[in-house]
């Protein structure tokens, strides 16, 4: 186990360095005139080739991405160039808001598509055609036209919940579910057709096993059969369609912390990709690559101890 | 009869605790809707426009500028100039302190307006002018010009005019703490970098006594997350970027506070002829001006939220001529007749670059207005955020933009001037040099008549193509009301007010 850790981290240092040089050379070169958007549309060119100077813009890709991986690995990540703020700080601040959102979308759309998959699975006939038609329109659904849906019907005509912003829960618990009901609502919907559809099969599947056969042969309840053995079979391929969807999931947040102006990491990620703002979006690629290699890890130490065949001696 | 009690309490317990956000809100509160936040609380990193609220929140200004542009006494109570109008001498309040103890003195004028200099911020060309800042006394500064500036005495009621506690200007923390005499404190606890902003009324504030106990301001960059904000009561007020977006707030219920502030329209760089010939021909030029639509493109596209007009100065400027907006009304066949005696009866080429906050329908109309006099303009698509720079790269000939409407002096110094921002070939005009002079050294009569007369000029020798002055689509709800700030994209926070 200790080896196999330390593999995993040696991987994901190497992962860090790479996807942040990719990322680092992208920026430099779609960022555009940084300066000129920071002064404003009247600067003057000896404003903005001060700026350059002031920025390190003036220097080579190589040279610059030298110096940030430098002062990186310090834990030194600068200041926003729009902000002010602390790249680590408004990256710290922002975290909680995207993995509640996303913490939150995946757990409420493992809930239903855990029971809805197994439900069809199990009962067949009208409940799983009812189930196979329902996530086929949720993969149909963009998580943007949901969240839109939802804002007008459920904020603005009902007034049952805020249109935008984010209470942090130990400010108000209530506030807070209020504020990130509809975007979970509104991302979960294309996890739990795809989640949904991979437990109904998986699940299905086992059902056919010799095993679970077996198991009737001795007498056990079906209940006692479906919990403890079929869905612990099961679910190993689901997990792994979640951890793809979690990935999917950062990237889907974008749109909808956009719409309903949640201080995200999404929402951070469209701005401050739009400005130019360097410092603040390596941090947020160093930041995705360590959640995604947890996230990936987690999963893993998930479906060794599910699956004794999977575990990694 | 015990259970029952229990059910009926936890559920008044649980609709306490979704709804007591929402009882919170009964403060003396306004919640601004914006687009922006600011880069930095130190002032000298201040952007003007929609970014002065969050600033004027914490700090004061040398001067303050009233909702109709007249100057009104801030930390200056007086201020006077030479008859050289090259040195001017502010007399300051004794009574203000910052909100670090310190207590407000010419010293930290003198600081300030050293540290806006050397910090090269957006607003550092407000102080190009500016020779030597003195301290003659505690309560008088005496600041000296290269040359008479008409827009200075403007500048010191914006970016320039804010003051900091001296002994912060040093320090990185002034960037997210900021250290003013203003009549708010921004409540860190409270505040959010980059997404909320939170400040709170001063009880020991020095100077009017502002309505508001406190102001939020909500970064709500999207326009439909503003919008549904506003129409869900969470904010109290936001600007939109579009006539359809303030046509759906109007339609929600929402009050419209109409300000012109900018102009789109095309801006002829090469008035020289030097990339394009054709460009650097007056006839052409007034052509391409008789060619457009103004009144057919305002309504279809900004559905009729402006002033069709053919000058770029704004209405508040002292060159403004009324009768200038309706100069090149629309007459194609005068269009074909210019461009036949300069030459070009078969027509001609002109690339336009463009980017992607344009309206493409307000594009393609323009293009086909000009197509049907023989102009066949072809648009070239640049990025957002290289379009500045490639406008000022000297490939271009001229652009379609939009522009904000300053003060006079502002104006020449941003378009006409040789060395004009957006005077992109330099281009000198001897004309344009001696009215320039004049309101540069002139008395108010004289300098009003001379950037009349300078209006004028420039609309006869059509450097510009102005489509129409839009209007800003600033909106309230029904507890708020607000008087727009003239010259400025957003209102002054001393301008809000709960409606009673």
């Amino acid at each position: 186990m200790i080896a196999f850790l330390a593999r995993r981290l040696l991987s994901s240092i190497v992962l860090v360095i790479a996807v942040s040089f990719v990322g680092f050379v992208l920026l430099a070169l779609a960022s555009g005139d940084t300066a000129q958007n920071m002064l404003g549309q009247n600067a003057t060119q000896e404003q903005i080739d001060a700026k350059n100077v002031e920025l390190g813009l003036d220097q080579s890709i190589p040279v610059r991405y030298g110096l940030w991986l430098a002062s990186a690995a310090r834990g030194d990540f600068g200041r926003s160039w729009f902000t002010g703020e602390n790249v680590i700080q408004s990256l710290a601040s922002r975290l909680p808001v995207t993995l509640s959102l996303v913490a939150g979308v995946m757990v409420f759309a493992a809930l239903i598509a855990f029971t809805l998959g197994s439900v069809a699975a199990i009962r067949r006939g009208k409940i799983d055609r009812f189930v196979q038609i329902f996530s086929a329109m949720g993969f149909g659904m963009p998580g943007f036209l949901v969240a839109l849906l939802l804002v007008t019907l459920f904020s603005i005509q009902l007034g049952w919940f805020p249109a935008t912003g984010y209470v942090e829960p130990q400010v108000s618990l209530g506030g807070w579910l209020s504020t990130i009901a509809l975007p979970i609502i509104a991302l979960s919907v294309n996890t739990i057709a795809g989640v949904t559809q991979q437990v109904r099969s998986a699940v299905a599947e086992t059902l056919q096993k010799d095993f679970v056969r077996t198991l009737r042969s001795r007498g056990l309840p079906e209940r006692t059969i479906i919990v403890k053995h079929v869905l612990r079979n099961a679910a190993t391929p689901a997990l792994t369609v979640l951890a793809l969807q979690f990935v999917g999931l950062l990237g889907g947040s974008v749109v909808v912390e956009s719409i309903f102006a949640l201080p995200g990491l999404g929402s951070m990620a469209i701005r401050y990709t739009e400005r130019g703002d360097v410092p603040v979006i390596m941090g947020l690629i160093v930041l995705t690559v360590i959640i995604v290699v947890v996230v990936n890890l987690l999963v893993d130490l998930a479906i060794g101890w599910l699956n004794p065949k999977a575990r990694v001696e | 009869m015990q259970r029952r009690n229990f059910i009926v309490s936890s559920v008044a317990a649980a609709v306490l605790l979704v709804a007591a956000p929402a009882l919170a809100q009964e403060s003396s509160r306004l919640v601004i809707g914006t687009t922006v936040e600011p880069r930095s609380f130190d002032p000298a990193q201040a952007q003007e426009g929609t970014q002065i609220p969050y600033y004027q929140a914490v700090y004061d200004t040398l001067i303050l500028r009233e909702p109709d542009g007249s100057l009104a006494p801030m930390l200056a109570s007086a201020w006077e100039y030479d008859e050289t109008l090259l040195k001017l001498t502010l007399t300051l309040r004794d009574d203000v302190t910052f909100t670090d103890g310190t207590t407000f003195d010419a010293d930290d004028v003198v600081a300030s307006f050293a540290h806006f200099a050397e910090a090269n911020g957006p607003q550092v060309n407000t102080v190009a002018s500016v020779k030597e800042v003195t301290a003659v006394s505690p309560t008088e500064v005496l600041i000296e010009l290269n040359e008479p500036d008409p827009a200075f005495l403007i500048y010191l009621t914006n970016a320039a005019g804010f003051i900091a506690s001296s002994e912060s200007l040093a320090s990185d923390s002034l960037i997210t703490t900021p250290v003013g005499s203003g009549p708010y404190t921004l409540d860190a606890s409270s505040t959010m970098i980059g997404s909320r902003y939170h400040f709170v009324k001063k009880d020991d504030y020095w100077g009017r006594d502002l309505p508001y106990d406190e102001i939020d301001f909500m970064v709500l960059p999207d326009e439909t997350a503003r919008l549904n904000a506003l129409r869900s009561g969470q904010i109290n007020t936001a600007i939109f970027g579009s006539a359809a977006s303030g046509d759906e707030a109007e339609r929600a219920g929402l009050t419209r506070v109409p300000i012109e502030v900018d102009w789109h329209g095309l801006t002829f760089f090469d008035r020289a002829g030097t990339l394009n010939p054709a460009v650097g021909d007056v006839r052409v030029r007034q052509a391409i001006n008789y060619a457009l639509n103004r009144q057919l493109l305002l309504e279809s596209f900004e559905l009729g939220q402006g002033t069709a007009t053919s000058q770029i100065w704004g209405k508040s400027s002292l060159g403004y001529v009324p009768e200038l907006d309706t100069a090149y009304a629309y007459d194609p066949d005068k269009a074909r007749a210019l461009l036949a005696e300069a030459g070009y009866a078969n027509g001609l080429d002109l690339t336009i670059p463009v980017t992607t906050i344009f309206d493409d329908a307000t594009l393609v109309a323009v293009q086909q207005m000009l197509l049907d006099v023989g102009i066949n303009a072809e648009y070239q698509e640049v990025p957002l955020s290289d379009f500045f720079g490639e406008l000022r790269s000297g490939n271009q000939a001229m652009t379609y933009m939009w522009f904000f409407q300053p003060t006079d002096w502002q104006l020449i110094n941003q378009f006409l001037a040789p060395t004009a921002t957006w005077n992109v070939f330099d281009y000198a005009d001897e004309t344009v040099a001696a009215l320039s002079e004049r309101i540069q050294t002139g008395a108010d009569e004289d300098r009003a008549a001379a950037a009349q007369e300078l209006n004028r000029y420039i609309v006869d020798q059509a450097w510009f193509a102005p489509l129409y002055r839009v209007v800003k689509q600033n909106f309230v709800d029904d507890k708020t009301t607000v008087v727009p700030q003239v010259e400025q994209s957003a209102p002054s926070i001393y301008n809000y007010a709960p409606k009673n």
